[in-house]
Parts: C-alpha cells; sequence; structure tokens
C-alpha cells in the first residue's frame, strides 16, 4: 500500500495518558489516530480497567470484554501507542506544550520482549495467591496474567509471593522459559518522556463492603460484591459462568441485590456512584437469563435511571425478566447457620411494612471510590483532589476535562461518577483538549 | 419540632428505610417505624407525632441510627419528640406500674435522706476520693428484682475489684438516680434537677473520676451531664474500662475457665463505642466466643428506660438468650445492670421455647471478674 | 491460483470450547480439500492467536485465511489487520460465526454444536476459496468543519476544532448563539449566574478567527461524504455554499410543554424554563409555597425516557425560591429523585435548606385543580400512605427535554438515524456515544439525549475529538466492499439509487452506441466512497446488473451448496 503523507507536515508531539481503563484507552487512541504520539502508562500489568472484568454492559447486554477487547488490541497495535504497563508516574516537570514525564517502570521479573505469552510458566508455578482479577473468588500463580485478554500479552511475576523472590528457592519459571524472558535480577527502572500534554484516567476502586457489619459481608458465604457476582456470571470467570451458592453449590433460586452499598451514605461515601443502579437491572437480568427459575429483587432508593435507554431498560426488566424493585435500604442480612440462606430486613417503604425476605444470595452494589494513591499523584502532577478524591476540575461547571493545572486533563470516573459512555466521551473530549495544546 | 430536626439532621432523611429495616422494634410491632416518626415530623405533623403510643416503643438503641446514610441522630431525635409529647401531656407507658420512674422523682427532691450504703459495710470504701464509684439504681434494684437476680452484687464485685488493686472509691451516701430514665422519657425537668445534684455531689467528692457499673450512668453522666461537668476534667468511665487498665498498668490477672460470650449493652456500645474493653477482661478471663449479631450490630435487651415491656421485649429477650446458647459458651456475660435483669427476667417467667435453647448461665462483667480475681 | 487455506478455531475461553468440541472440529477442518493448515486457539484475537496467524501466513504459504470464532462486527477488523501484516490482501480473509451463531445457541446439545461448527466451518472454506482481493481506497479530506447548531456543545466543538488549527463554520438557526443557554437564570451545581457564561463563550467563537458564524442560518442540503460534504445553507442574507470535511451535529432540544398537564396554562403553573425567565426578568411575586411537580410529561407512555436534569434543575430552582423567600414553604413532589454523581451534595444542600422532598405514587400521579388564580395540589404521599393537599402560590413542573420539531428533516438530509425517542442514534451507545454509524458525521449535547450544560461540554470536546482525526490525517480509507455495476445489463430504472440508503448510487446520463444508432439513457453509478456494501441495490436489481464485491453469487452459492458435505467442492476462483 501506497504511504500517503500526513496532511500537516509538523512535528507530531507525544503525550501521556495516565490510566488504562476505557478512558484512557480512548483517549490514547483518538490522540494516536490524529497522529501523536501516546505513552499510555497502566499500574496494572494489563490495560483495560475495569471494563475488562465486567460480563454484560448495560442497556444493550453487550459482552463487555467482546467490546473492549478490540480497542484494547487496537492499542497494541498501533504504531504511535506505547503502552508501558506495570509502571506508575514517579514526577513531572515543565509546563504545559513541554512537560517532562518519570515514569517508574516496576521490575514483572519477566524481559517484555522476549515473552511469548505462551503460559508454560504459570503452569508449572507451585505458588497460589489470591484471584485480585477475579474479586479472590479463585487463585492465580504467582507468574501471570491478569486475564486470557490482557495487554500487552507478558507475564509478571508478583514478587510478594514469589518462592524464588522471597525465599531464593524454586526457580522453575526461569526453567521451563524456552524464550528465556524471566529476569529474577529485574530491577525497577525509571524513564524519562517528553510530553506535550497529560490526561489522567485512573479511574476506580471498590468500596469495602466489610465496613458495613450489617450486611454481613465477610462473614457469610452467600453475601457477595457485584463486581464478584460479575466474575462468576461471566464465561471466562472463575466458575464459568455459574452461579453458585456455598456451601452448596446451587444454582440461587432468589437473589437481592442492594443498592447504594457504601454510597449515597454520609457515613461512608456521601456521592452516588451513578452506576450501581443500572448494573443491578443489568445483573438481574443475567441472572433471568442463565436461570429460568431464578428470581431477583432490587432493593434501591431511588432508581436512578438517568443514562440514555436506561429507564426503558429498568422496565423492560420488570416486564420481560420479572425483576422485583423494593424501594428500601435494607437494614440488616442475617443468615441461617444451618443452611446459609440468608433473611434480608427491610422496611418495604412504598407498602410501609417491615418484612424479612428469605434469599439464597445477596448481592452488594459497593460505591466506586477514586482509585488509591490520587492523592500522591496529584502532588506529583501538581493538581487538586477534593474530599472525596477526585481530582478537581478548573471550573467544575465549563471546564469539566481540564485539571487546576494548565496541561493536564482528567477523564472518567477519577472526575466524578459516571459509566462507560461517559467516560469514552471523556477520554475522547480529555484527547480534544490535549490536542489543542499539541497542536498550538 | 424545627429545632429538634435541625438539631437531630432529621431534615437529611431520604426516606430509605434503613432505619426501620435495622429496628428490632420494628420487626415484631407493626405500628412502629423510625422512619414514619421522621416523615410525619418533616411533614409537620405534630399532634399526630405527641398522641401516638408507639413514640414510647423505641428502645433508643442507636441500631438504626448507627448506619444511617443521612446520619440523623435518631435516639435525640425520639428523645426531642418524647420531650415535646410530655410537655403537652402525654407520658410513656412504664414498665413496673411507674413505680421506677415515681422514684426516680422522688430522689430530685433536695432535702431527701436515702440509707443506701448497707450493701458496702464489709469492703474499703470513703466519702471523698480519687476515684468515685457511682453505684446507680443498683439498691433499688436489688429490692425490686431479688426474685430472679442479685444487682447489688454486682455494686460488690466493683468495689471488691478496686479494693483488689489498692482503690478504695468514693461513694456517695445521697446519689441521686442519674435521671437516664426520666430524660429518655420526655421529662427533662426532673432530669435537669437530678443531674444538679449529682454533679454537686460528685464535685465535692474531690474525685477526678467516676466509674459506673451501668452503660446508662456512664452514658448519662459523660454526655447528658456534658455542660455540667465540662470545666471539671473528671474523667468519667465504664468498670470494664477501669477493669481493663488496671490489667495493662497493674498487673491484674485473673482464672481462666469456660467458654464465654458477650452481650454488648446499647449503651456501652453503640452510644459510646465502648467495645474493646469488656472483651478485653472477658478473654483473660476465658475462651470468648462471639453471637453472631455482635459489637455495632449486637441485639438490643428489649427495654429501655423502664419505657416499654411487652411481648416483643420478650420475643428479643429470648432470641437473644437463643443465640448465646448457640454458640456453645457456658456463660452469657453482659456488663449493664439492667440488661441482666431483662435478660434474667425473660427465663424466670413462662418461656416460649424449650428450656434447653435459652439454657445458659447470665453474668455481669464485673460479677464474673470479681469471682475469678487471680491471687485473691 | 489455487487456494492455499488456513483455519483458526477459537475456543474463546470456554465461550465455545465449553460447548463445541473444538479439538474434533480442527481434525475434521484439517481433512477438507484446500485447507493446508487448521490449529486451534484459546483467544484467537489475543496476541498469541493473531501471532499464529501471522506466522502461519508465511510458513504454511496461506492464501485464504479462516477464522472460527465470534462475530464480525467486533472481531473482523482485527484479523483483517493481521492478515495484512502478514503480507496477504485482508479480503482474502473469511471469519466463521461459532460463538453467537453456534456455541451460545446450543448450550445444552454439545455434539449437536460440534457438528454444526463444523458445517459452518466447511461453508466458509466453500466460500473462501472464491474471495478476491479488494483494495481500499483513500479520500482526501477538505481539512475544515461544520457545526450545526450553536448552543453550549456546538460552540465547544466548534472551538476545540478551531484550536486544533482548522476552518470551523457554525450554522445557528437563531439570531443569536448560545442555545439552550440563553433561556437559564442560573446554572448548577453552584447556583452561578448563566449570562456571563454564556457571555463567555460568545465572545470566544466570536474572537477564533478559524470560525466563521452564520446566525440565522438553517441547513437546507447536505451532500457528500466523509472529506467531502457540500452544504447548502439559507440565511436573510441568500444562500450559502459550504465544503467541509465533517459534520457535527448539536440541534439541542427544547423543554416539553406540558399542555393538558397539572393545570398548565394557569398563572400559578409554570415550567422550569418559565420560571427561570421570571427569575431572570424579576417578574416572580413573592410566594409563600411553591410545589414542584417532577416528571411532568416524563417517564410515562408518551415519552418512556428519563430527561436526566430535570431533578438537578428543580432542586436548583428550590434552592433559588428557598434563598429569596426564607420562610417559604417549598416541596418537590417526586418519583425517585435522580441527583446522581456528586449532584447528591446538592440535593443535601437542599435539605439543609429546608426543601421538602415527598414522594408521589407513579400509579396515582399528583392532582392540580386550577381555581382562577388559586391552585391547589392533592398528591398521595407513597411513603407515608396519606394523601397530602398543598395550596401553593407557585407550581412548577420539571418537564422533560423533547428533540426540537426539526430533527427528523435533519436526519432525512444527512442520512442518521433517530432513536424511538427522537433524539439522534449515535453508533454505538457504549462506547461510540459521539458517532454516528455514518463516517465522518459526529453527534453531542442534547440532541443525542437530555444531558446538562457540563456533559454537553464534555461531549462537545470529544465530538471535536473525533471530527478532528480524519482532519489531522487529511485522508480516511474508504470502504473496501462496494458494489459495482454492470452497465451492459444496466436497464437504467433507478431502482438501485431510490433504495440506497447511503445516497451512493446515482443515475448518470449516458449515450450507447449500438451498431446501426446511438441512444441516449441512464445507466446506474455507485460511488465507492459513499457505498458501504450493503448490497440492497444488488438484491433489488431487476436485471441482475449490481454485484457487490465480496458477496458474488457465486461465492454465496458456494457456501449455500457446500452445507451439505457430500456437495463440497474444491472451487478455484
Amino acid at each position: 500500500m501506497q504511504q500517503v503523507k500526513r496532511w500537516l507536515v509538523i512535528e507530531m508531539k507525544s503525550m501521556l495518558v495516565i490510566g488504562g481503563g476505557i478512558a484512557g484507552i480512548q483517549s490514547a487512541l483518538d490522540l494516536a489516530d490524529r497522529g501523536f504520539h501516546v505513552y499510555l502508562v497502566e499500574r496494572e500489568p494489563s490495560i483495560g480497567g475495569h471494563m475488562a472484568l465486567l460480563d454484560k454492559t448495560f442497556p444493550t447486554n453487550d459482552c463487555s470484554m467482546c467490546i473492549l477487547a478490540p480497542k484494547m488490541n487496537e492499542c497494541n497495535a498501533h504504531p504511535d501507542i506505547d503502552i508501558l504497563s506495570y509502571s506508575e508516574v514517579a514526577g513531572l516537570s515543565g509546563e504545559a506544550g513541554d512537560f517532562s514525564a518519570r515514569v517508574m517502570r516496576r521490575a514483572r521479573y519477566v524481559n517484555e520482549d522476549k515473552c511469548t505469552g505462551c503460559g508454560e510458566c504459570r503452569a508449572r508455578c507451585p505458588s497460589k495467591v489470591p484471584n485480585e482479577y477475579n474479586s479472590n473468588l479463585d487463585t492465580r500463580k504467582a507468574i501471570f496474567l491478569p486475564y486470557p485478554q490482557a495487554v500487552p500479552r507478558v507475564m509478571t511475576i508478583d514478587k510478594d509471593h514469589c518462592i524464588y523472590l522471597t525465599k531464593g528457592k524454586c526457580g522453575v519459571c526461569r526453567k521451563v522459559c524456552s524464550a528465556g524472558a524471566v529476569d529474577y535480577e529485574q530491577e525497577d527502572t525509571f524513564v524519562d518522556l517528553d510530553v506535550a500534554a497529560v490526561i489522567v484516567s485512573t479511574g476506580f476502586e471498590l468500596f469495602d463492603p466489610s465496613q458495613m457489619p450489617e450486611y454481613g459481608y465477610g462473614r457469610y458465604a452467600n453475601v457477595i460484591t457485584a463486581m464478584q457476582y460479575e466474575r462468576m456470571i461471566c464465561a471466562s470467570g472463575p466458575t464459568s459462568g455459574h452461579l453458585e451458592t456455598s456451601p452448596a453449590k446451587q444454582h440461587p433460586e432468589k437473589i437481592a441485590f442492594i443498592q447504594c452499598v457504601g454510597s449515597r451514605d454520609m457515613q461512608h461515601n456521601p456521592y452516588c456512584c451513578s452506576v450501581c443502579c443500572m448494573h443491578a437491572v443489568k445483573e438481574s437480568i443475567l441472572a433471568k437469563e442463565h436461570y429460568d427459575e431464578s428470581q431477583s429483587y432490587i432493593f434501591y432508593t431511588d432508581l436512578r435511571a438517568t443514562g440514555k435507554g436506561f429507564e426503558e431498560y429498568t422496565a423492560r426488566a420488570e416486564k420481560d425478566y420479572g425483576v422485583q424493585y423494593i424501594r428500601s435500604r435494607p437494614g440488616q442480612i442475617t443468615e441461617d447457620a444451618g443452611t446459609k440462606k440468608l433473611t434480608v430486613w427491610y422496611d418495604d417503604t412504598v407498602n410501609r411494612k417491615v418484612k424479612g425476605l428469605e434469599v439464597d444470595m445477596a448481592v452488594l452494589c459497593t460505591c466506586l471510590v477514586p482509585a488509591k494513591g490520587g492523592e500522591k499523584l496529584a502532588k506529583i502532577l501538581g493538581i487538586e483532589i477534593d474530599e472525596s478524591g477526585f481530582f478537581e476540575n478548573m471550573d467544575e461547571l465549563t471546564s469539566p476535562l481540564d485539571s487546576k493545572r494548565s496541561g493536564i486533563f482528567i477523564a472518567g470516573y477519577c472526575q466524578s461518577p459516571k459509566d462507560i459512555p461517559e467516560s469514552v466521551a471523556q477520554g475522547s473530549g480529555a484527547a480534544a483538549r490535549a490536542a489543542e495544546v499539541g497542536s498550538a | 419540632m424545627k429545632q429538634i430536626i435541625r438539631n437531630t439532621k432529621a431534615y437529611y432523611c431520604v426516606e430509605c428505610g434503613k432505619c426501620t429495616g435495622s429496628c428490632p422494634v420494628a420487626r415484631g410491632n407493626e405500628f412502629f417505624s423510625p422512619r414514619l416518626i421522621v416523615e410525619r415530623a418533616l411533614s409537620g405533623m405534630k399532634q399526630d407525632i405527641e398522641g401516638d403510643r408507639e413514640l414510647w416503643a423505641c428502645l433508643t438503641c442507636e441500631a438504626c441510627s448507627k448506619k444511617c446514610p443521612s446520619t440523623v441522630k435518631y435516639s435525640e431525635f425520639i428523645r426531642g419528640m418524647r420531650k415535646m409529647a410530655f410537655d403537652s401531656g402525654f407520658t410513656s407507658r412504664c414498665s413496673q406500674g411507674g413505680l421506677l420512674h415515681s422514684i426516680q422523682r422522688i430522689h430530685s427532691i433536695k432535702d431527701l435522706v436515702q440509707d443506701r450504703l448497707d450493701w458496702a459495710k464489709d469492703l474499703k470504701t470513703s466519702k471523698k476520693g480519687e476515684v468515685l464509684y457511682f453505684t446507680g439504681c443498683l439498691p433499688y434494684f436489688e429490692n425490686l428484682f431479688s426474685a430472679f437476680v442479685s444487682p447489688i452484687e454486682i455494686a460488690k464485685s466493683t468495689v471488691k475489684i478496686l479494693n483488689f488493686a489498692g482503690i478504695v472509691p468514693a461513694i456517695l451516701q445521697n446519689e441521686r438516680c442519674c435521671g437516664h430514665d426520666l430524660l429518655w422519657t420526655g421529662d427533662s425537668e426532673t432530669f435537669q434537677k437530678l443531674a444538679r445534684l449529682n454533679t454537686e455531689m460528685i464535685k465535692e467528692s474531690g474525685a477526678s473520676r467516676v466509674v459506673t457499673s451501668c452503660p446508662e450512668c456512664l452514658r448519662t453522666l459523660k454526655l447528658d451531664y456534658a455542660d455540667l461537668l465540662e470545666s471539671t476534667g473528671i474523667e468519667i468511665m465504664h468498670i470494664s474500662e477501669l477493669i481493663s487498665s488496671l490489667m495493662k498498668n497493674n498487673g491484674i490477672k485473673f482464672n481462666r475457665s469456660g467458654i464465654m460470650t458477650y452481650h454488648d449493652p446499647c449503651r456501652l456500645g453503640r452510644h459510646l463505642g465502648i467495645y474493646d474493653a469488656p472483651r478485653d477482661v472477658i478473654k483473660s478471663m476465658g475462651e470468648l466466643v462471639e453471637m453472631g449479631n455482635h459489637m455495632a450490630e449486637s441485639s438490643c435487651c428489649g427495654v429501655s428506660a423502664w419505657a416499654t415491656c411487652e411481648s416483643m421485649s420478650k420475643q428479643m429477650q429470648v432470641n437473644r438468650l437463643i443465640e448465646a446458647k448457640s454458640t456453645g459458651s457456658d456463660t452469657l456475660i453482659t456488663s449493664c445492670p439492667k440488661c441482666l435483669i431483662h435478660l434474667k427476667c425473660a427465663v424466670h417467667n413462662q418461656i416460649p421455647v424449650e428450656k434447653e435453647k435459652v439454657d445458659i448461665r447470665i453474668e455481669d462483667l464485673a460479677v464474673a471478674a470479681g469471682k475469678a480475681l487471680a491471687g485473691d | 491460483m489455487i487456494p492455499r487455506i488456513g483455519v483458526f478455531v477459537c475456543h474463546c475461553g470456554t465461550n465455545i470450547g465449553g460447548y463445541v468440541d473444538v479439538p474434533d472440529v480442527v481434525e475434521y477442518v484439517k481433512a477438507l480439500p484446500g485447507v493446508v493448515h487448521a490449529e486451534r486457539n484459546i483467544y484467537t484475537c489475543a496476541d498469541d492467536g493473531l501471532t499464529s496467524i501471522k506466522n502461519a501466513i508465511k510458513s504454511r504459504d496461506l492464501n485464504r485465511v479462516i477464522v472460527a470464532s465470534c462475530t464480525p462486527r467486533t472481531h473482523a477488523p482485527l484479523f483483517r489487520s493481521a492478515v495484512a501484516a502478514a503480507g496477504l490482501n485482508p479480503y482474502l480473509f473469511e471469519l466463521v460465526n461459532i460463538r453467537e451463531q453456534c456455541s451460545w445457541v446450543h448450550m445444552k446439545e454439545k455434539e449437536a454444536a460440534t457438528q454444526k461448527a463444523k458445517d459452518l466451518i466447511r461453508m466458509g472454506v466453500a466460500r473462501v476459496s472464491l474471495l478476491e482481493p479488494q483494495e481500499e481506497i483513500r479520500i482526501n479530506v477538505t481539512p475544515s468543519a461544520l457545526v450545526i447548531g450553536g448552543g453550549v456543545a456546538g460552540m465547544t466543538a466548534a472551538l476545540s476544532i478551531a484550536n486544533q488549527g482548522f476552518r470551523v463554520d457554525l450554522i445557528e438557526k437563531e439570531s443569536e448563539l448560545g442555545g439552550m443557554l440563553r433561556h437559564l437564570y442560573t446554572l448548577y451545581p453552584d447556583g452561578r449566574d448563566a449570562s456571563p457564561v454564556l457571555a463567555k463563550f460568545i465572545e470566544n467563537v466570536k474572537n477564533n478567527r478559524n470560525i466563521e458564524i452564520h446566525t440565522s442560518s438553517r441547513v437546507k442540503k447536505v451532500d457528500g461524504y466523509i472529506g467531502n460534504f457540500t452544504v447548502w445553507a439559507e440565511n436573510e442574507k441568500g444562500p450559502l455554499e459550504i465544503r467541509t470535511g465533517v459534520l457535527v451535529v448539536a440541534t439541542g432540544a427544547e423543554e416539553f410543554k406540558p399542555l393538558g398537564l397539572y393545570g398548565y396554562g394557569a398563572g400559578a403553573v409554570l415550567t422550569e424554563l418559565e420560571l427561570e425567565d421570571r427569575l431572570r426578568s424579576g417578574l416572580l411575586h413573592t410566594i409563600k409555597s411553591a410545589v414542584f411537580i417532577q416528571c411532568a410529561g416524563a417517564r410515562c407512555s408518551d415519552r418512556a425516557y428519563c430527561s436526566r436534569i430535570c431533578c438537578n434543575v428543580a432542586i436548583k430552582n428550590a434552592m433559588i425560591l428557598k434563598q429569596m423567600f426564607p420562610e417559604a414553604d417549598i416541596n418537590i413532589l417526586h418519583n425517585g429523585i435522580r441527583a446522581y454523581g456528586t449532584y447528591e451534595k446538592m440535593y443535601r444542600q437542599a435539605q439543609e435548606l429546608g426543601v421538602g422532598f415527598r414522594k408521589y405514587s407513579k400509579e396515582i400521579p399528583p392532582e392540580v385543580m386550577v381555581n382562577g388564580e388559586r391552585a391547589r395540589v392533592k398528591f398521595y404521599h407513597e411513603l407515608m400512605g396519606k394523601e397530602i393537599e398543598y395550596s401553593p402560590d407557585l407550581i412548577v413542573l420539571s418537564s422533560p427535554l423533547v428533540p426540537h420539531g426539526d430533527v427528523e428533516e435533519i436526519s432525512k438530509m444527512l442520512k442518521v438515524p433517530l432513536g424511538q425517542d427522537g433524539f439522534f442514534l449515535e453508533a454505538h451507545v457504549k462506547l461510540r456515544p459521539v458517532d454516528f454509524a455514518t463516517d465522518g458525521i459526529f453527534l453531542c449535547g442534547t440532541a443525542r439525549a437530555p444531558a446538562d450544560i457540563t456533559e454537553s461540554i464534555c461531549q462537545g470536546y470529544a465530538a471535536a475529538s473525533r471530527a478532528s482525526i480524519p482532519l489531522m490525517k487529511g485522508y480516511v480509507q474508504a470502504e473496501a466492499i462496494t458494489a459495482v455495476v454492470d452497465e451492459t445489463k444496466c436497464i437504467g430504472c433507478g431502482y438501485c439509487a431510490s433504495v440506497c440508503p447511503y445516497n451512493a448510487a446515482s443515475m448518470n446520463e449516458k449515450t450507447v452506441a449500438a451498431e446501426e444508432f446511438s441512444y441516449a439513457t441512464k445507466k446506474s453509478y455507485i460511488n465507492p466512497a459513499l457505498c458501504k456494501g450493503c448490497g440492497t441495490c444488488a438484491a433489488g436489481c431487476p436485471a441482475g446488473a449490481i454485484t457487490p464485491n465480496h458477496f458474488t453469487l457465486p461465492q454465496i452459492i458456494a457456501s449455500i451448496k457446500a452445507f451439505q458435505p457430500e456437495r463440497y467442492t474444491l472451487a478455484i476462483a
């Protein structure tokens, strides 16, 4: 194919995107597609963020990984994107148009250029670790890929659990690696990058519901988080797509979804996480699709179906999937010590009756809180963070993509609670802002 | 009413129902709903609230406010509503036929003379001292409930432990009821009288530290007397806290025996956040096995401020004992004389379940600790 | 060319592998004539899967590739580029869907699913043998944008594109820029005045030398395709003709006038915008009480959707009233307060101020009774189980945003779709929120769905980002799979032009020279830059003159024949 010269004959600058979830991926692609060189820095071993861990997405029930994976691969294959995974930004100097960023590339003890991702090492690794990518529902090895579609497809050694790195013994992975990629001597390194603008899209993490003892998370086996539910019902998850109660390993017949766990709660997080109403609706539809005999109950306060097509989606869930909406925030969950069935105690506010609903499984739709390390990153970048941990805008109303420092932009959940399309829109929008700086 | 709404942040209510869903009373009494009382207040329905007998059903156990997403101070709210009702001439349905409340009102007479120290005659006490033991209503309870419990043993054990640690506590010759029960049933005027009488005596005693057996006295002295004791710097503490500190600092030890479970009193736990001290003491006396509902999730003993004792109370007490028994413990420890009385009362008369299910020894923490003192 | 076919069967984790015996399928496929290589991958789309495709093309000298996995909608581009990377024309590739169309629908019948996977792949093999290379064409892009709509979203998009160095024509049908912002008194969440925000926007747009503003202008006709649009517009000065590379639709929305609902029309009953108008003009008399009614004309059978912003708007306006008249009794009657995200904070502030929130029942909506200047509101307080009545001085109806009356016209002109609620429909609700399915046309603001100022700004930037990509690149790659006309067969009936959804087919005047005489006629022409290869024209052509490349009759017939294993034969193109 004939190479056509770029229409704008100027030297294209580089850009830094911090956080490789869907917002950061969109920023990176938009910037690279117009010719900027993009460094996409991701703290985890793979880009993809939380979207990579979801089963389906509302309101179309599109398979999350199926629509995300092509974008992840596009980043990987893009000649103008460098993915710096397992890396963190350690310093930033300069000013808009001419920043110098220092990135710490954490030692993954595997040579990225040599590793083929074949998985032979993983198969032989003797060290089992709770698998955080499956919400700790199963185990992974100390040398691992977060999930099969990981990008880059490069193994990483978890140094806290690697027997060789902690005790000096083992070394099996190095022995079996025919590519010679395992390198126990690897150290953290630093690279300095010249960039015109920075986009921060560090996303969120999940609120720990064991802080709310009334719901029994951690004490009762059948109280799980919505993220655990997503992993369970996902075909590539730890139970191959089957919902299972514990310890009976049976499909739950009655499932309670409890919203606003740790959100809209002035004792925890005062804000609304903006997504738990809708993912609960989606998850209850999925339950019915998997098990026709199942019955879902969604305990909500306001059912905030505000996005495009959401109201219609919630109506469809009720009509076609028999989902029951109950306007109440339950007060307590108790467990029958023998059967391990749960009773959700709640005030049916519309009928003004206190009821105890027996269910097989209770799913806590936990708050999404800004990802940890935000404060440190804000300090490094010289930007500000609000009392809830969201990065602050130049002007929350009129410049929702600009941080308080010129040349640094914010996109996605780390700016304020939002869903995937809004994160994508902000990812694109922040790319436009960065491109304005880069074109100046 | 507007002021109460403001002070207790009731205006933040989003009507989510978490309070009512948490409420142990609402679970058995379909006419009672914490949420609906707030909603009526927000809608300005003053008379409706005042005339509602369910206003007095609340145990003020704070199971609701502890988790209220809108941080409504529910127990204070209900206290305010009760004061409002009381001022309009409505009263609670006192258990014990109102006897206890009458005694408490008599206590507010300035020139009252009491003979209440008989129990302490074999123990070392004084009139003044560094540490004051605020006995509370134990001597009165002893007379009322001796058919099935001996509350005065708590006082005796407490002083015994203090003496063992070399402390000679001051006790008040003419101590008055702390006023807790009247305060929580709307009679704040009498409460104020009692508070003034007590705080004067406490100040006169020269104590820098006041110890109570009763978590209700503790809460009252600590929070509700705060204005009157503010400048004194007097430390108010529960006996479990003092024993726990004696263990750490004075090397007090206990003989270990048996398996115990622990019932958190509402005022000690949810109201004041004292969860660890009693557990420290229990763990040094034996093995502690927790019930499912413990610490912030603990259930109430079913009665508060002698304001209510109904079938619901009995149900709650029996459920609690079943829960305690099912832990496999041989003793249920509590650290509140009133919890002790209520739980023991529940099994004293007829019980709605087989006796084996609730057959567990119930003992006060100080009594158990007094018996287990090592080297005694 | 003798086909040398490589087949890659994907397990898709357990999505396929859990229900289809993939190793058995691979063994079967290996034996098919023409197949010289077959293998299976846990995820063919993952890096190692793609690498093995590339390696096999080289090492086994493959000239045709099949991936049997999931839907081509998401994955065909990825596999095509892998094929291209190995030096093979990317159109000598076929994706056989054995997930959505096989494993997922036959989860309980493993043997049958395996047999069906074999059948589908065999049919694919028959087809791929006949595929021909296709060339992608590049189209130069006019380096400028045209934005339709001069509200917040449109102005933001115009400014950002202009700031990236491109010329922008901004078309606004009103005589002034600003759109909905012109009608607002204050803005949430901080309650600041709207007018300085508006003024700043207009100043920025006017001062930007890259932006040409066309107010009081209406788009009349649009022609062309990505990179090369021509837009005809009209204003008082006369017609305009603008050539542009990309289009941004930012036509906004308007407030629904709730005629016939809740006493609307009476003096004491206003919509939110009417209230803002009174507040701005200082015409609001003193009030002792006000009632807001939420979802006035929304979340009902006529308009099923939630208008997203009205709860926040009502909270903001209730706070203004409460601040102006602190003793007034202000109540918001709602069916769920949807102060999503950090707007929850504003909800809390309103509670602190003493604004009352009362939930009504969806089944028994509030009733407004108007009597001259006075109005009463009766509603069922669902959470208390009580009927409550107010006699407010003012009733404010929070009615939804609805599309403008002219959206259908614009939709037809641009050939972009509307959703069921009448707002413009984006290419993909999740991952392409500001793209249209038609290349080169983008979408932002309330033309897409109800959104507030801040969200419209975000979307304005997003559309600017997407629209500037082809401008900065300077070219676009058009669809390779297009339809072609065999003029000797074309009878000039024009049916194709009438059915083409992309306006790619047109009728050209032609002179046909026969042996003894020549005559003028019409022949179909399909613009390869516009054609998306949908095949509608070919299916409809009565003369069989149109062939969609890559989906030719012989290719399709070979595939159908191969459904019966005994009729599978290796075809050679």
